[in-house]
Parts: C-alpha cells; sequence; structure tokens
C-alpha cells in the first residue's frame, strides 16, 4: 500500500484561499453590532412608551448583554475560527428582543390583577440566564473541538437524554406540575428546570451516534411490500423505542408538544441517515394514531383539540380557549405594524411571557416584526442545514441536520400553535420565552451548529511542503 | 445523505412559510373579525382608558348607566355603573371585558366616542382643548311606567317580561324582565372574578341574564285571537263584530275523535250554540275561535300573523328580537290550535304589545324602537327618532271592529278581563288575555295585551308571565299598573 500522493492541483499552497473560506469573522462583529443597535432601540422604544423615558436600568441591562455577546464573538473567533458569520448575531438577536419583551412585560402590571405578567426579578433573571447560557456556548466551543468526539458518547448521551425526560414523570405531582403538565423541576419556591429542553439534545446526539453505526442495516436490510421498503422488525427496535418514550412523555407529563417535536426529530434523523421514505411514513403513522389515542385518553389532550377547533364559542372563549383566543386578539389588535412595544395590551393574555410570548410580540411589532422574527428563525435552520450538507462527517451531518430540523419543529409547533395553524400546546419559543433552561438549552444547540459550520467550512489542511513523496499535514 | 438534508430543508422551507401564511392572514385579513369576537377584552381596556363613555339616560331623564372615573388602586380610568342595574338591565345590556349586550352593544361606537359621525366633534375638541367623550344616548323609556312593570314583576315573583309601546310612534315605553341580573356586577375589570361571576349566572337555573322581554319566546294562548278575528274581518267584509257565529260549548275537530272544550268546560254566550262575535272573543271562547281558524283556514292565519310582524327574523329596536312564529300546521284539527294560540304559536312579549299596538293605531303598526336621541358631549344630536311603518297590519274598518271587541274584554261583563274595568280611572282599557296551557293550570302562561286610553290611545302593553296561571289573574294585573303609571306621568290622570 502507497502512501505517496500527489499534492492537489486544485489547492495552491502559495496564493491567496479561494473565497468560500475566508472566515468571515468581521462580518459576523459587523451583524452583532447591529443586533446590538436593534435591541438597544427596543429598550428604548419600550422605555419611552411607558415611561416617556430611557428606563433605569437600561444602560446596565445593554452593558451586560454588549458584554456577553462580545464574549462568545472572542470565543468563536478563538474557538471556531471558521464558524457561519451569521448564527451567532441572529440568536444574539432573537435573545436580545427575549430580554426586552421580559422587561416591557414587568413594567406593566395588568390592570384587573394589579400585578405584571412577571416580577422585576424574573425580568432580570432572563439576562442572567441569557449570561449563563452563552457561558454554556462558550463551554461547548472550547469542550468540544470535533463534533465527531460526542459520538464516543451515543450510549452515555441516550441514558442521560431518557432519564432527563422521565425525570418530572417520576417525581411527585408537587414539584413537577404545571398547567397540568408534568415537565419542570421545581427547587424551593422560584427556580424551575426543564430538563426535557437538555434532554432533547443529548438524544438528538444519541441519534445521531446510534444511526451513524447502524444507517445501512437499516437502510439496506428488508422487504419491499406495496413499493415501500419496510425495515426488518428488530430494525425497527429504535424507532418503537422512540415512540414508546414519546407516548409516555404525552400520558404521564401530559405534553403533547415536546413528544411531537421528539418524535420529530428522532424521524427526521432516520430520515437523513438512511434516506428511506418509508421511515417518514412509518414515523408520522405511528405518531398520529399514538396523538389519536391520548386525545382519547388523556383529558388533557382532547382538550387542546377542542380549543383549537372551536376557541371562539362562548363557554371555551371564557374557559379553556381563553389563552388561546387572547394571544389571537393580541396579534390581531397589533395588525401590519403593532402597536408598538409597549403600547400593546400583551398582559391580557395568560402565560404571555413563555408560551403565548409570540403572541406579545405579534401585539406589539406587528405583522412585519413576526415575519422578521421567523425569518430569523428560518435563516437559523437553513445556516444550520447548510452547515450539515458541507460537511463531510456523518455524524456531523446528522447532528447538524437534526438539530436544525428540531429547531425549526419547535417554531413550527409553537408559533403555528399560538396562531391556531394547529393545536396549541405548551412549549418555549426559542429565545424569547422566559425560562432559562430553554435558553440555556437553545444557546447549546447554536453552539453544536456553530461547531459543525466551523468544521465545514474549515479550509482543507495546507501541505508544508510543495514538492516530495510523503505529504506531512497539520492536524488541529 | 445530502438528498435526504435537501429534501428536509424543502419540508423546513413549507413549514416556514405555512407560519407566514398564517400570521399574515391573522394579522393582515383577519383583524376585524378578531375584534369582533367574544371575550375580545382589549377594545374594552382601550376604550375605558380612551374616553369618558357616554351615558345612557331615560326619556325623562334618568340616567340608568354612566361612566365615572374608576377608585383605588384599578389603573383603568373609567368604571361604568348602573344606578338601578337590574331594573334597566334588559335596556342597557352590559358593558364588560368579555363584550357587551343591550344598547351598550348596540349603540357601543357613539357610547365609546369612537364613532366615524363623531370625528368632526372630536376634531373639534382637539382644538378647543376640551376631553372628548362618548356620545350619550337617550332611549324611548318612561322611567315612571319602567318603574311600574319593574315592581309589579318583582312583586309577582314569577318569570315574566313587560313590553310598553306607543301604538303611535312604536317609542319602547318601558321593557322590564323578571328575574333580572345587576349589571354592576359584570362590570368589574378583573377577567377572573368575571368569569366566575358570569358562570355562576350562566348557570343559574332562573336564567337571570335572559332578556325575556325579546329574547324569551312563549304560546300567546287566547291573545292570539286578535289574529284569528282579523284574519275573518278582513276575508269577509260582510262579518260585523255583531254577527253570530257559531259557538258550540264542544267542538269535535276535524277527521279527528278529539273533543275541543271552552276553558272549564263552560257554554259560549247564552248556550245556543251561536253567539255575536264580540262576544265569544270577550268570553275567549275557544270553540268558536277553533271553528273560525279551520273557516279561514291557515294560510289566512300566516298571512295576518306577519302582518302583524310575526315570522320576521330581522326585527331590531335596535337590540335584536327573537323570531315570534306562526308555522302552518299539516291539518285542519291542528289549525284550530293555532287559530286559539296553542301547537307551534309562539310569541315574544314585544309582540304581544304589538299586537294591541297595531290594534290601537288604527291597524298601522309601527317599528318598535328603543332610541330616541343621541347627542354628542356638545349636547349637539347626532341621530334623532324617525318613526317607521313595519306593516300594515289592518284596515282601519277592522282595526276600529277589534277595538271595540278588545274594549268589551275589559268593559263587558262576560269580559275575561272585567275585573279591571275601573282600576284606572277616567282612562277605558282594551286588551285581550291569553293563557296557553302548558300542563297544570297553575303552570299555565299567562299573557295579556292591552292598550289604553281607548279613545286615544297613547300605550300599549304586553305582558307575559310563565307559570302564572290564567292571563287575567297574572298578567293583567301588571299592564294594568303600567297603564296606571303611564297616564299619570303623562298627565292623564
Amino acid at each position: 500500500m502507497s502512501s505517496i500522493t500527489a499534492p492537489s492541483p486544485a489547492v495552491d499552497p502559495t496564493g491567496p484561499l479561494p473565497p468560500a473560506s475566508r472566515s468571515r469573522r468581521r462580518t459576523e462583529l459587523i451583524m452583532l453590532v447591529f443586533a446590538f443597535a436593534l435591541v438597544a432601540f427596543a429598550l428604548a422604544n419600550v422605555g419611552f412608551t411607558l415611561k416617556g423615558g430611557l428606563p433605569a436600568g437600561a444602560a446596565l441591562y445593554l452593558a451586560v448583554y454588549l458584554a456577553i455577546v462580545l464574549l462568545a464573538h472572542l470565543a468563536v473567533r478563538r474557538f471556531a475560527p471558521w464558524a457561519d458569520p451569521l448564527l451567532l448575531p441572529l440568536a444574539a438577536l432573537l435573545n436580545g428582543l427575549g430580554i426586552v419583551m421580559m422587561d416591557r412585560l414587568s413594567a406593566q402590571a395588568n390592570p384587573a390583577r394589579g400585578v405584571p405578567a412577571i416580577s422585576a426579578s424574573q425580568a432580570n433573571l432572563q439576562i442572567a440566564f441569557s449570561a449563563i447560557g452563552i457561558g454554556c456556548f462558550v463551554a461547548v466551543l472550547v469542550l468540544i473541538r470535533e463534533p465527531r468526539v460526542l459520538q464516543r458518547y451515543t450510549y452515555t448521551l441516550g441514558a442521560v437524554g431518557i432519564l432527563l425526560f422521565a425525570l418530572p414523570a417520576l417525581l411527585p405531582a408537587s414539584i413537577s406540575e404545571v398547567n397540568g403538565a408534568r415537565i419542570q423541576i421545581r427547587f424551593g419556591s422560584f427556580t424551575t428546570i426543564q430538563p426535557e429542553e437538555f434532554a432533547k439534545l443529548a438524544l438528538a446526539a444519541a441519534f445521531a451516534g446510534y444511526l451513524v453505526a447502524k444507517r445501512d442495516v437499516l437502510a439496506l436490510a428488508g422487504r419491499r411490500v406495496l413499493g415501500l421498503d419496510l425495515p426488518r422488525a428488530r430494525d425497527l427496535g429504535p424507532i418503537l423505542l422512540a415512540w414508546v418514550a414519546s407516548l409516555l412523555l404525552l400520558i404521564f407529563e401530559s405534553d403533547i408538544g415536546t413528544s411531537a417535536v421528539f418524535m420529530g426529530l428522532f424521524v427526521a434523523m432516520l430520515y437523513i441517515a438512511t434516506s428511506r421514505t418509508s421511515w417518514l411514513l412509518i414515523g408520522f403513522i405511528m405518531f398520529v394514531v399514538g396523538a389519536f389515542a391520548a386525545s382519547k385518553l388523556v383529558g388533557h389532550v382532547g382538550e387542546r383539540f377542542d380549543i383549537w377547533l372551536h376557541p371562539f364559542t362562548l363557554a371555551n372563549v371564557q374557559g379553556n380557549s381563553y389563552q388561546l383566543v387572547q394571544g389571537l386578539y393580541g396579534m390581531g389588535s397589533g395588525g401590519l405594524l403593532g402597536k408598538g412595544l409597549g403600547g400593546g395590551q400583551p398582559y391580557i393574555t395568560p402565560l404571555v411571557q413563555s408560551d403565548l410570548v409570540f403572541s406579545a410580540f405579534g401585539e406589539e411589532i406587528g405583522l412585519a416584526g413576526v415575519m422578521a422574527i421567523l425569518l430569523i428563525y428560518g435563516l437559523i435552520v437553513q445556516r444550520g442545514l447548510r452547515a450539515a450538507i458541507s460537511v463531510k462527517d456523518p455524524f456531523s451531518k446528522l447532528l447538524a441536520g437534526g438539530l436544525s430540523f428540531m429547531l425549526a419543529l419547535q417554531v413550527f409547533v409553537i408559533v403555528g400553535g399560538v396562531t391556531r395553524l394547529i393545536p396549541l400546546t405548551g412549549i418555549t419559543t426559542p429565545f424569547l420565552s422566559q425560562g432559562g433552561s430553554s435558553l440555556v438549552g437553545s444557546w447549546i444547540l447554536i453552539a453544536l451548529l456553530v461547531r459543525v459550520s466551523d468544521t465545514a467550512r474549515r479550509p482543507p489542511p495546507r501541505p508544508i511542503q510543495e514538492e516530495g513523496l510523503t505529504q506531512v499535514v497539520t492536524l488541529n | 445523505m445530502n438528498r435526504a438534508l435537501r429534501r428536509i430543508s424543502i419540508a423546513v422551507l413549507v413549514m416556514f412559510v405555512l407560519l407566514l401564511v398564517n400570521v399574515n392572514y391573522l394579522q393582515g385579513f383577519d383583524t376585524a373579525s378578531l375584534a369582533s369576537k367574544p371575550g375580545n377584552s382589549r377594545a374594552f381596556y382601550a376604550a375605558q382608558n380612551q374616553y369618558q363613555r357616554g351615558s345612557i339616560v331615560t326619556s325623562d331623564g334618568k340616567v340608568i348607566a354612566a361612566s365615572r372615573l374608576s377608585s383605588g388602586n384599578d389603573s383603568i380610568k373609567y368604571q361604568r355603573y348602573y344606578p338601578s342595574g337590574p331594573e334597566y338591565a334588559p335596556v342597557t345590556g352590559y358593558y364588560t371585558i368579555f363584550g357587551a349586550t343591550g344598547i351598550e352593544a348596540a349603540k357601543n361606537s357613539l357610547l365609546s366616542g369612537n364613532d366615524s359621525s363623531l370625528d368632526v366633534r372630536k376634531i373639534i375638541d382637539l382644538i378647543t382643548g376640551k376631553t372628548t367623550k362618548g356620545a350619550t344616548v337617550q332611549v324611548t323609556v318612561n322611567s315612571k311606567a319602567q318603574d311600574a312593570a319593574w315592581n309589579a314583576l318583582k312583586a309577582l315573583g314569577k318569570p315574566g317580561a313587560v313590553v310598553a309601546l306607543n301604538p303611535k310612534t312604536g317609542a319602547v315605553l318601558a321593557m322590564a324582565s323578571y328575574p333580572s341580573f345587576d349589571p354592576n356586577v359584570l362590570a368589574i375589570h378583573d377577567g377572573a372574578k368575571l368569569n366566575k361571576i358570569d358562570n355562576k349566572l350562566l348557570k343559574d337555573p332562573a336564567q337571570p341574564l335572559l332578556n325575556r322581554a325579546l329574547q324569551g319566546t312563549y304560546p300567546p294562548g287566547s291573545t292570539f285571537k286578535i289574529v284569528t278575528s282579523s284574519a275573518l274581518l278582513t276575508q269577509s267584509p260582510s262579518t260585523t263584530i255583531n254577527t253570530n257565529v257559531a259557538s258550540p260549548t264542544t267542538l269535535t275537530l276535524p277527521q279527528t275523535q278529539h273533543i275541543l272544550h271552552n276553558d272549564q268546560g263552560e257554554a259560549c254566550g247564552d248556550g245556543s250554540g251561536q253567539a255575536p262575535l264580540i262576544t265569544a272573543f270577550a268570553q275567549s271562547c275557544d270553540t268558536t275561535f277553533a271553528k273560525i281558524g279551520i273557516q279561514v283556514g291557515a294560510n289566512a292565519l300566516n298571512d295576518m300573523a306577519e302582518q302583524f310582524g310575526m315570522n320576521n327574523p330581522d326585527l331590531t329596536i335596535p337590540l335584536p328580537v327573537a323570531q315570534s312564529n306562526y308555522v302552518i300546521p299539516a291539518s285542519q284539527a291542528l289549525t284550530a290550535y293555532t287559530a286559539i294560540g296553542q301547537q307551534n304559536d309562539t310569541v315574544t312579549p314585544l309582540q304581544e304589545a304589538m299586537f294591541a299596538a297595531a290594534v290601537a293605531n288604527g291597524g298601522t303598526l309601527m317599528k318598535p324602537d328603543l332610541v330616541q336621541q343621541v347627542t354628542a358631549s356638545d349636547l349637539s344630536t347626532v341621530q334623532g327618532m324617525s318613526p317607521s311603518v313595519l306593516r300594515h297590519s289592518i284596515s282601519s274598518s277592522v282595526s276600529d271592529s277589534m277595538k271595540q271587541m278588545m274594549l268589551a274584554v275589559v268593559q263587558q261583563p262576560e269580559g275575561t278581563a272585567y275585573a279591571f274595568r275601573q282600576d284606572v280611572t277616567g282612562v277605558e282599557i282594551a286588551g285581550k288575555t291569553g293563557t296557553a296551557e302548558t300542563g297544570a293550570v297553575s303552570l299555565n302562561d299567562a299573557a295579556f295585551t292591552s292598550f289604553a286610553p281607548f279613545a286615544n290611545p297613547n300605550i300599549a302593553v304586553g305582558v307575559i308571565i310563565q307559570g302564572g296561571g290564567y292571563g287575567a289573574s297574572a298578567a293583567a294585573p301588571i299592564a294594568v299598573q303600567v297603564i296606571k303609571a303611564y297616564q299619570r306621568a303623562v298627565g292623564n290622570q
């Protein structure tokens, strides 16, 4: 076997790098400054509308925000210099808008109840969680230099993920139930953690590892029935497991939204790994069957469908669909351009700070604003999928593809729910909702996409010898 | 894998396109429809914070709904209040976070000050520095007549309603419904608390939120004989009130074995089997009018019922009014029942008043209207009342005959309401009683339709009492009190 290769003629070691290989860090910085300016403007807007001047804490808010965003930028420069330049600014902009909305919601009381949707200290926590989130973002970049290293921990991550998912169901309802769903762990009276936000990430990585190892059997073995390539029964094991897990989620935690995201993630990753359409069909049918069964068995789920189909009946308006229709009314009152930040009445909608935060944006920055927000999400997903397509390593491909799709699905499920495209289920809106777990989880997701995009865009190693029989390459 | 990833990208694109299309629909096209959906409190809060909402006053100047500055730590600027809550609830309706009813709903844009007809005045307010206020709505209700109606209903304590009309203009002089509710308890600004109160009211078996005067429909019983008589007199001009008509003590209905009796099985007139029409009407013989119904036919009854305003789903005063029904029956036997106000005949208390109003006004039925005028905060009139004809129910000669017959009900010894002939000194009352069988006598619905003074009618009153028993004993006394109060108010007594 010969290890002798000629230097590739495509790479001219002395010439400039091809344009695709520019690191684009300056672009990222400019975009970050732009994001910061938008956030600063939005915060000032809230202050002038509600209090007639800049809010007292605005300078501190913005200083902390600027500091953490710059820290993230520096970390990318140092640890992922070839990363996609759009991912960080887009995420930072959404995070900043979320902070502004929390500040806005805490600054105005619901006139009927005399208290705001969230307290000022909870709004302040949002920026603290942003700092923690960006800390985790940096930590992921530092600790995981190559996405592939995660493949080593496939089963560990899988076990951790399932444990995190199951935890709230196993714990007594007194510390895990909120609004009829058991999705959180409460510490004391104030702090709660929603383990599912991290479970999803761990399981995405575990799926990627498992599927890379098994994708050939999954793709090739099996029989053809009615034009569909059906997999072997034993290979169905993992999808059955995922199905059962998501059903259990539904039944024990009454969390249809997360179970949909989870199921969708797994089916999409199976499809990416095997390119077999039959997986999509099987997964879809299983989810529909599961959801239908759950809607009959679990009252909470059946009620969600009723609210979706008949939200405006008098009984529903004053009862079960109150939250949904108030969100819709808010968006309706916002119209094309919105009431302006601080000018609407988002405080009327229950849980406007978490599940219904999208409707608050709809009310205050209007159709124009929410379309911009949707496009930002779309861009993040698109950049993630682009990284998945261009990266060579199959594990990284699967991981980035799966995570991007999961983000898209989560946005679809919650925004679609809030706008009555699909039944409303309580999951968080990435970066915008109140809550530390979601924010930290979202930043870890972005960090993983940044890492994969860095691997994908990193230029091929440059030969250090122009001539000779053996080519020595540097591995970083 | 890349092919699959590209397909996933397309799926993601489709998802985002769906979301974008949907928000465009919601916020671009659906805003007006969302704004008018039930429970949309945003408009309520915005309105309560923007201008002082206009008052609702009666025709004689009594304030029945007004807005004042909120007290305490309520951060909504204005609080709606109703000085005589339950009495006027059928008129004012309520104005709450979850929506509005009554005049509050029908004249919402004027009361809130956001109607386009107030735009010029708002600009003037802006220039002169005056605070913009909502317009004041004056209703046609007379507070004396309303007091009498409400107090009589309350004293009786049975579910029912009273409507009084001015037969010449259609103006609603009184509109009361019992049991009622206090709109003040619904005017609070706490949505959660309101929800609880509202649910309690909605579930209350007494149905206090139901405005029986306009939305309750009940069998008219013998008051429907006004329609049957009018149909006969219109169809055969040779018939007069003194024409003898067949009035058997019992009547076997065509094609059945069923035998119809008069009330208590009594004979009609002198028991000869023939009686003058006016006597049969005053005595309210069921057999006579069942026979007349068969004679004129269901189609003629239907036409005449419609001439009196029934079968009209679109009547608004401007509050929506439930349809009063005459359904053409399948057989002659059933036609006989419809002719005496049984079977599927149902009427609102407003319709009861309309029967008498049409007769009293020479056969012309004026469109009932609750709004007298709307005045802007600078006291200029924005909307006035223009009486309009709803139907030419009967000719003036038929109307003269009907008047005579209704007078006989109260003024002749055989009349079912003879007991009330002298209740209002110097004022002759004419009317028709109705007792609709719903089972046992004590559970029958009592109805009375009347007008006064006979010579120059200025009020027509319709009363229906659920489970009141005989029309003469439960419904007529209430109508008489309303007539009395109104005659005193207009100086006829």
